[in-house]
C-alpha cells in the first residue's frame, strides 16, 4: 500500500563536510539518527509531507566514536545507549548507567542513540532529564553563512522556558561530553512508560554529595514526557540549604516548596503524575536519610 | 526506491517506499503477515525479526535500513533444527508463548540462545519489550537456559 506515495529522499553522507552540503541544499530536511521516535509516530508511514527530505546519520563515522579520560567520557551522538553501557559501565555515573537499565529491552536500546534521545521533539525516554542532572556538555554543529561551525554548551542552557531541548535551525548535535562524579547519592527512578503512556509517566534523576548531614551540589531534574523536563537551580539550592536527617514536617516542607516550582511551570500534569512526583521525592529524602544515619561519624 | 536485501535466505530487489516499516514490507510485500505485527507505535513488541542475527522490532526499521541486510523471520525459522531446540524447551519447562507472541517471543529467544546469555536480569530485561502477559518471567529463564544446554549438547553429539 501507499506505494504510488511520494518516498521520502534519503541522503546518507558519509562525513560532516558531506552532511553541511546537503544540509545546506535541504534547510528543513528531518535528521534520523536511530528512528526510534520517527518511527514509534502513529503516522510515521506514509509520509503526510510531499518531496520529504531526511539525512541518515548513520554512516558518519566520527559520530560513533567514543573517547574518554580521566576527567570525562565523549560519545559521539550516534552511539546507541548498549553502546554506551558496554563502553563506560564501570566508569560513567550510576545514575546514568541506572537510567539505560531502566528503559528497558536492548531491542530498544540497541537502536536508540545518544544524539536521537536529546534531539527528538518529545520525550520518548527519560535520558536527557538524567544528562542535565550530570550537567552533560553537548557540542553542536550548526550551519551559519553556509559554513558549518562547532560549538560546545551545557545542555541545561538548550533547555528553553517549557523544559524542552530546543536546538538551533539546521543544526545537530555531534558529540556529548559526560563528566565523571565522584557524587556519593546518585539516585534515578522511572515509572510509567515514556512511549506508551507519557501523560502519566515521569522520571527523576539527582546526584549530590552527602557530607555528614549537609547536600553539596545537589541536582535535580524531573522529567515528564507529556511536558518537558523540569531543571532549576532554585531548586538545588532548597536541597543544599538542609540537613538530614529530615523529619516528617520538614520533608512535607521540602514537598511544597517543590510543588510550587512545578506548578510554576508546567500546570496541567496529571494525578498520576504528581502522586509519582511526591513518591518519588519520599524515596530520595528516606535515601538521604538513611544515608546520613549510617554513615561513620567523623572526629 | 530500489531496494536489494535477503529475506528468510532469498536474494530480492524491492521497490519501496523508501521509509516503509520492515513489518509493513513483511507483511504487504512479502505476505508474511500472519507473524509479524504492525501497531504504530503501540509499543506491543509482536513484530521482532533477526536483521543481521540481531533481534529488532520490525515496525522501527524503515525500508532504507534493511539494504544489503540479511532477514530472518519466524516464517523460515519456525522450519530450522534451532526451532526444534526451543520447542524441546519450551516442552521441559512446560510453558510456552501464546499464540498472539508465539512467533515474536520465540525470534528473542533464539537470540538470547544464539548468544549464549545466562543472566536472569538480562533475559527478562530483552523478553520485557512482549507486552502479552501470557508468560512468566521465571519460565522466560529457565526456557533459554534448557535451550543453551539442548542446543549444546546437541552440537557436542553432532562433533
Ligand atoms: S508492531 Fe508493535 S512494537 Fe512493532
Amino acid at each position: 500500500m501507499y506505494e504510488g506515495l511520494s518516498s521520502p529522499n534519503i541522503h546518507t553522507p558519509h562525513n560532516m563536510a558531506e552532511f553541511s552540503s546537503i544540509i545546506t541544499h535541504y534547510p528543513s530536511s528531518t535528521m534520523w539518527a536511530g528512528g526510534t521516535y520517527i518511527m514509534t509516530r502513529p503516522d510515521a508511514y506514509p509520509s503526510k509531507v510531499m518531496n520529504a527530505e531526511i539525512i541518515f546519520l548513520g554512516e558518519i563515522e566520527e559520530l560513533h566514536r567514543f573517547q574518554r579520560n580521566d576527567r570525562f567520557a565523549e560519545f559521539g551522538s550516534m552511539v546507541t545507549l548498549d553502546e554506551v553501557m558496554s563502553v563506560g559501565k564501570a566508569v560513567l555515573p550510576k545514575v546514568l548507567t541506572d537510567n539505560i537499565r531502566e528503559i528497558g529491552s536492548r531491542l530498544i536500546t540497541r537502536r536508540a542513540t545518544l544524539g536521537g534521545a536529546i534531539s527528538t521533539k518529545g520525550l520518548t525516554t527519560s535520558f536527557p532529564g538524567t544528562l542535565v542532572a550530570l550537567d552533560a556538555n553537548v557540542e553542536i554543529r550548526m550551519i551559519k553563512k553556509k559554513r558549518l561551525h562547532s560549538r560546545w554548551m551545557q545542555l541545561t542552557r538548550l533547555l528553553d522556558r517549557n523544559g524542552t531541548i530546543s536546538l538551533p535551525p539546521q543544526s545537530m548535535i555531534s558529540r556529548i561530553r559526560i563528566a565523571f562524579t565522584d557524587k556519593n547519592c546518585q539516585f534515578f527512578r522511572s515509572t510509567g512508560s515514556f512511549m506508551t503512556d507519557p501523560e502519566n509517566a515521569m522520571s527523576v534523576s539527582f546526584t549530590a554529595s552527602l557530607d555528614q548531614d549537609v547536600l553539596n551540589n545537589p541536582t535535580i531534574a524531573f522529567t515528564y514526557p507529556s511536558h518537558g523536563i523540569l531543571y532549576s537551580r532554585d531548586i538545588d539550592n532548597v536541597f543544599s540549604s538542609l540537613r538530614f536527617p529530615l523529619d516528617e514536617s520538614e520533608r512535607r516542607n521540602l514537598e511544597m516548596i517543590i510543588f510550587t516550582f512545578i506548578d510554576s511551570s508546567f500546570q496541567d500534569l496529571s494525578d498520576l503524575q504528581k502522586i509519582r512526583t511526591k513518591g518519588m521525592l519520599r524515596a530520595i529524602v528516606d535515601e538521604l536519610n538513611e544515608k546520613t544515619l549510617t554513615m561513620p561519624v567523623q572526629d | 526506491m530500489k531496494i536489494d536485501c535477503s529475506i528468510d535466505g532469498k536474494t530480492l530487489t524491492l521497490s519501496l517506499n523508501s521509509n516503509k516499516p520492515l513489518s509493513l514490507i513483511l507483511s504487504e510485500n512479502i505476505g508474511d503477515g500472519a507473524a509479524v505485527n504492525h501497531c504504530r507505535g503501540d509499543m506491543c513488541g509482536l513484530c521482532a525479526v533477526l536483521v543481521n542475527g540481531k533481534p529488532m522490532l520490525s515496525c522501527m526499521v524503515p525500508a532504507f535500513e534493511i539494504r544489503g541486510k540479511e532477514i530472518i523471520t519466524f516464517e523460515s525459522f519456525q522450519k530450522t533444527r534451532a526451532m526444534k531446540d526451543i520447542e524441546k524447551a519450551y516442552e521441559l519447562v512446560g510453558a510456552a508463548p501464546c499464540r498472539e507472541c508465539y512467533a515474536s517471543r520465540t525470534m528473542i529467544f533464539e537470540s538470547l540462545i544464539s548468544d549464549g546469555v545466562s543472566e536472569p536480569e538480562e533475559i527478562i530485561k530483552e523478553l520485557s519489550i512482549v507486552r502479552c502477559p501470557c508468560m512468566d518471567t521465571e519460565d522466560e529463564v529457565n526456557i533459554v537456559l534448557k535451550a543453551i544446554d539442548i542446543r549444546r549438547k546437541r552440537r557436542v553429539r553432532r562433533s
